[in-house]
């Protein structure tokens, strides 16, 4: 089990970058009622034979790692859910792209706690090259947005350290204001 | 901290760019590559990387670089931490908790000495001292 919700989301973009995607969109609105993320990618999508075996624990597709027998990141997102009466939903077309959302009351006692964003988005957005990452951020009466190709035209090299510790500044500072706003 | 706008963050980085610059020309001296699948994720990969950016900013050790990856198969010892820099052979750190993140900029980073009771990937057992 990933033991924030944030960790969830960085298995999702994690899942977009490695099926190849060049736009990914994640939307993630919290508020003192409710949880709601969402991922949408243009990378190479599944067909609906796949998608019925991505959410089987024990299915990895094996071409990264042959002899590897399990594949957790979605089953983890769908155990989250279940333990706390959440819903998720998965919408796949081969060749066109994934969008997986995930929604939750967020008073619910077996909710993971929502985690360090900011970390969290440094790290998304610095973990590859050569894709578009849109990051909408939602409160109740606010929200900021983050793309990474805007903070790379900034920054420039988005992996290197000086940077990656000015954008988690940035982002944190974001995160504050939101917070403020409610 | 007031909400920042890009055009601040745009300065923050102008104030930085002289030294950057000079630095750059020297070259980067460090490669740090944290495992980001779902296991690395599961065991603390965020974790790690924001201690590795901490403690990087607190010992001075800038000139590096910090890169994912996603499972590098070896999901039982994460997460897990590849380094490379000149002069250092390559290696790959199982068990990368935030403490072991620290150590390895001070240590391995810093001082050039590895961290020899996380090496996962022996580089050579001549030049790991127990």
């Amino acid at each position: 089990m990933h033991a924030t919700l944030c960790d969830l989301i960085m298995d999702l973009v994690q899942n977009s970058v490695e099926a190849g995607a060049s736009e990914i969109e994640l939307t993630v609105r919290a508020t003192d009622r409710q949880i709601a993320f969402s991922v949408k990618d243009n990378g190479k999508g599944m067909s609906r034979d796949v998608q019925a075996k991505a959410v089987d624990p024990f299915y990895s597709d094996g071409e990264k790692h042959a002899h590897r027998r399990v594949g957790l990141g979605l089953p983890f997102l769908l155990q989250t859910a279940d333990a706390v009466g959440g819903r998720t939903a998965i919408d796949s077309e081969e060749g066109r792209g994934t969008l997986v959302e995930f929604e939750a009351e967020a008073d619910h006692v077996d909710l993971p706690p929502f985690g360090d964003f900011a970390a969290a988005a440094t790290m998304m957005i610095s973990q590859a090259d050569g894709f578009e990452l849109r990051i909408v951020r939602q409160a109740d009466n606010d929200s900021y947005t983050l793309s990474r190709s805007e903070l790379e035209e900034t920054l420039g090299d988005l992996n290197d350290t000086e940077n990656l510790m000015l954008m988690k500044t940035y982002i944190r500072s974001q995160e504050e204001d939101l917070r403020k706003a409610g | 901290m007031a909400k920042l706008t890009l055009e601040d963050l745009r300065k923050l980085r102008d104030e930085k760019k002289q030294a950057m610059n000079q630095r750059d020309a020297e070259g980067k001296t460090a490669q740090v590559i944290i495992g980001m699948g779902t296991c690395g994720i599961a065991a603390g990969a965020k974790a790690a990387f924001d201690a590795f950016l901490d403690e990087m900013e607190k010992t001075g050790v800038t000139s590096a670089s910090i890169k994912q990856t996603g499972c590098m198969g070896l999901c039982f010892s994460e997460p897990t931490v590849e380094v490379k820099m000149e002069g250092m052979p390559d290696v790959v750190y199982g068990n990368v908790d935030e403490n072991t993140a620290r150590r390895i900029v001070r240590d391995h980073l810093k001082n050039k000495t590895l961290v020899s009771d996380h090496i996962f990937d022996k580089p050579s057992t001549d030049i790991i001292k127990d």
